[in-house]
């Protein structure tokens, strides 16, 4: 049976999730969770209904964290959005934020084409060229690596165990911060675990669904279940380093769609961190830990929280590697994927952030750690501090005792 | 294997107290929540008891205490572990700089957002009842746009309840709230969380008002868990200011549960978002674990000591059939229902008795834990609280987080 409900009448209007929105706190504009999901969801039912203050949301899902009946408010918002994108035109914009993974792909397909193309990046940002499509020309877009992560991967050779996994990368590990990859698969190696990693993976769908481009989402979601499906029938665990990625395939899919296999897929799709912190469970972790110095402020990523298995990241490099990290637990950083490289929500995105920002300046530390790509980009951008993936931190650790 | 010494179900006032008071015993508490609890609709004020069985006010919340009957969870915790309760939760709001007034002897009456009083027991310093007797003069003060908040009802009714003799007047406020959508206290709050918003209130309002009286106004005297925005508005008008209580966003609700939030963040409780339990797992007759059912697969939680702050019917700790059963489903409690399903409410909402389906729930011992339907303990380590216990009407008595806080701390007693 579908565990699934996108029902709105189970809101009974309590406003907690309008309480918990940041975007709501930041902008006077938007109208809020409960108002623009469910309260309009059941005028949608009946009757054709567009509302302007849609576009503010940006499912970062702490209205469904909030929610005390279990309504999924953000992804009523995003079914919306694709209903209104039915009958009306993409900007260009939109298109181009919602596709990094096919700028991604051209990238690798031309000589040098991540030089190019973040030249061409930095120079259309300077000539105000990002502004006139509606791209933010305040923030540096993320940058294209020289090599992808299974261009690198294919070139290392891995010992070889029994015990094997299958990692997801998701596009910006591929294309825009390899080394998660590698740190990710140095860490598994480390837990005498070998990496499997399969190419024929597409670009999970978050960065369009967020745009309205929901039957792309729905082409992609197909491809990835049936390719995890092939794993997950063989009896292989699924990992992935991304916590929108993560909750993406195993959550949205199964709020957005009906393919089968999903459902099994779901159990089989791990976070990294919780992944090692079962091992650790069980007692199987390679514990064999060194010490680093320095002082870190952990993240945690709104997509993370939304899944509910609580911070593994932060029990994996406090409690069990002895890391002096500790959780900032400011909310969410506001860029929420690419909603903050919006021009018209740049300001929104960076005043949703501010909290954090003056966390992590107070703090001191010179490192934040968090899981998610764009939440380590806006926390680069608005607290000027260097930023880490927690693995990169654990791989450290790993080393630091060789 | 990961294993706490107590595992909280639940993230309101009942789970939220339980696990700070078992964390301040040097437990180590795991808090497992899904949604925010009610502590967005609930006032954040403690009702002890106001009213007894004939609809009577009691003379004070003391008295109330000794007069319960014998299902009440008041009866079971005792007087004793009460005060203790009391004693405990108005320690923890000075700790955390957000101190609380009131005690067991003084019955306060607070106004609401119609102007009616209402009977409580421990209140934030935002919402004393007593400086509405230092002036004559009294201010309604309401802001252009906000929602269910009108002036004019407080006034009439505040005529009534406190007296024709004194002398009221309605300054409106205008805060510039330009979205376009409808405004909230929380918008009003958080507008006065800004100095820049304090300062053109204060300016307002002293054009407005005169120093040394009376100032009611809605829950907008900021977002956080402390009192700047109350002694710096307080401080440039020279006035007594009041808050009265309204409909949700609850400003004081979320203001008390973010000072246990941070009390339990500083006691090093593990807080676990989203975790909807589902079930439990026993082995001779103790619980050794607890099941979440996430979207993709279920999760194990072991711990040594569970407590169960699920919100009774109304926040899904206790499920009715359509039969007219009642079920806890965690642990399968089983629930006494002896009232016909068709007599579970009476005819008129508000009559001069209780709901018999408020006062359905889960009988426990003096510990909190859950009875069988022969009197006997069900299950050694487990604790029931707040609103899926039995015997008490919340809204009918004015006991609700009374009763949250009492039964939560006792079980943290117990553990």
């Amino acid at each position: 049976m579908k565990k699934h409900h996108n029902d709105p009448d189970r809101c009974i209007a309590c406003s907690a999730c309008v309480a918990q929105c940041p975007v709501t706190k930041a902008t006077p504009h938007f109208r809020g969770p409960k108002m623009v999901g469910p309260a309009l969801e059941r005028m949608r039912l009946s009757q054709e209904d567009v509302e302007p203050t849609l576009e503010y949301c940006s499912n970062c899902k702490n209205c469904d964290m909030a929610c005390p009946s279990g309504v999924p408010i953000s992804t009523l918002n995003m079914l919306a959005r694709a209903k209104y994108y039915k009958k009306h035109k993409h900007s260009l914009r939109d298109d181009v934020l919602a596709h990094g993974e096919r700028m991604g792909k051209l990238t690798k397909a031309l000589p040098a084409g991540a030089f190019f193309a973040n030249l061409g990046m930095n120079i259309g940002r300077n000539l105000g060229v990002m502004r006139m499509v509606g791209i933010s020309d305040k923030r540096p877009l993320p940058s294209y690596a020289a090599e992808s992560f299974h261009k690198q991967f294919k070139k290392i050779r891995q010992q070889s165990f029994p015990n094997k996994v299958v990692f997801y990368p998701g596009c910006f590990v591929n294309f825009n911060d390899p080394k998660v990859g590698l740190d990710f698969l140095a860490v598994m190696q480390a837990n005498q675990y070998e990496v499997i990693v399969e190419e024929e993976f597409v670009c999970c769908g978050s960065p369009m669904l967020v745009n309205g481009y929901l039957d792309e989402v729905e082409q992609n979601a197909k491809t990835n279940t049936r390719l995890l499906k092939k794993w997950v029938d063989q009896g292989y665990k699924v990992i992935t380093c991304c916590t929108s990625c993560g909750l993406m395939l195993k959550q949205e899919y199964q709020e957005l769609f009906e393919i089968d296999g999903l459902q099994e897929n779901a159990k089989n799709i791990y976070d990294a961190s919780e992944f090692l912190m079962l091992l650790y469970d069980e007692g199987k972790l390679n514990t064999n830990f060194g010490s680093i110095s320095g002082k870190y402020l952990y993240h945690a990523p709104c997509h993370l929280r939304a899944q509910g298995f609580g911070l593994p990241a932060m029990e994996l490099l406090r409690d069990v590697a002895g890391v002096n990290i500790e959780n900032a637990d400011a909310g969410c950083c506001g860029v929420s994927g690419n909603y903050g490289f919006k021009a018209d929500k740049y300001d929104t995105a960076m005043e949703i952030g501010g909290k954090l920002f003056g966390t992590i300046k107070n703090s001191g530390v010179k490192t934040v750690v968090s899981e998610c790509g764009t939440c380590r980009m806006q926390i680069n951008h608005g607290a000027n501090v260097d930023t880490v993936h927690p693995l990169t931190i654990l791989r450290n650790v790993y080393e630091a005792k060789k | 294997m990961r294993k706490d010494d107590v595992i909280v179900i639940g993230g309101g006032l009942s789970g939220l107290i339980a696990a700070a008071a078992s964390a301040k015993r040097g437990k180590k508490v795991t808090l497992l929540s899904f949604g925010m609890g009610t502590m967005t609709i609930g006032s954040g004020i403690i009702d002890i008891l106001g009213y007894d069985n004939n609809a009577a006010i009691v003379s004070n919340p003391e008295s109330g205490v000794k007069m319960v009957d014998e299902d009440h969870p008041y009866h079971k915790i005792g007087l004793q572990a009460v005060k203790n309760s009391v004693e405990f939760f108005l320690n923890l709001c000075r700790e955390e700089m957000y101190p609380y007034i009131g005690n067991l002897n003084e019955m306060k009456w607070i106004p609401t957002a119609a102007g009616t009083l209402k009977p409580t027991c421990l209140v934030p310093k935002t919402i004393d009842p007593d400086q509405l007797k230092v002036s004559d003069q009294i201010y309604i003060v309401g802001f252009h746009g906000l929602k269910d908040y009108y002036a004019e009802l407080v006034v009439k009714n505040l005529k009534v309840s406190l007296g024709m003799d004194r002398k009221y007047e309605i300054v409106m406020i205008d805060h510039n709230f330009s979205g376009g959508r409808d405004v909230t206290v929380l918008d009003i709050a958080r507008w006065l969380d800004s100095e820049d918003g304090r300062a053109k209130c204060i300016q307002q309002l002293k054009n407005k008002i005169k120093p040394d009286s009376v100032v009611l106004m809605p829950p907008i005297l900021g977002t956080t868990p402390d009192y700047l925005v109350l002694d710096e508005l307080a401080k440039a008008t020279g006035c007594q200011l009041i808050e009265t209580m309204t409909v949700p966003p609850s400003l004081s609700g979320l203001r008390l549960r973010s000072m246990l939030i941070n009390c339990l963040k500083k006691l090093g409780v593990r807080m676990i978002e989203k975790a909807n339990v589902i079930k439990s797992i026993l082995e001779e007759g103790k619980c050794i674990a607890v099941v979440t059912d996430g979207i993709d697969r279920e999760r194990t939680y072991y711990a040594q000591n569970f407590i169960l702050a699920t919100g009774g019917i109304y926040g899904g700790g206790l499920i009715s059939s359509a039969l007219g059963e009642i079920k806890e489903p965690i642990f399968n409690i089983p629930i006494q229902v002896s009232v016909a399903q068709e007599n579970w409410s009476n005819l008129k909402l508000f009559s001069n008795k209780k709901q018999p389906f408020a006062k359905i729930g889960v009988d426990v011992d003096n510990k909190m834990r859950p009875l069988d339907m022969q009197g006997e303990v069900l299950i050694e380590n487990v604790f029931v609280v707040g609103r899926n216990l039995q015997g008490y009407d919340f809204c009918f008595e004015k006991s609700g987080n009374g009763v949250a806080l009492a039964s939560g701390y006792q079980a943290a007693m117990s553990v």
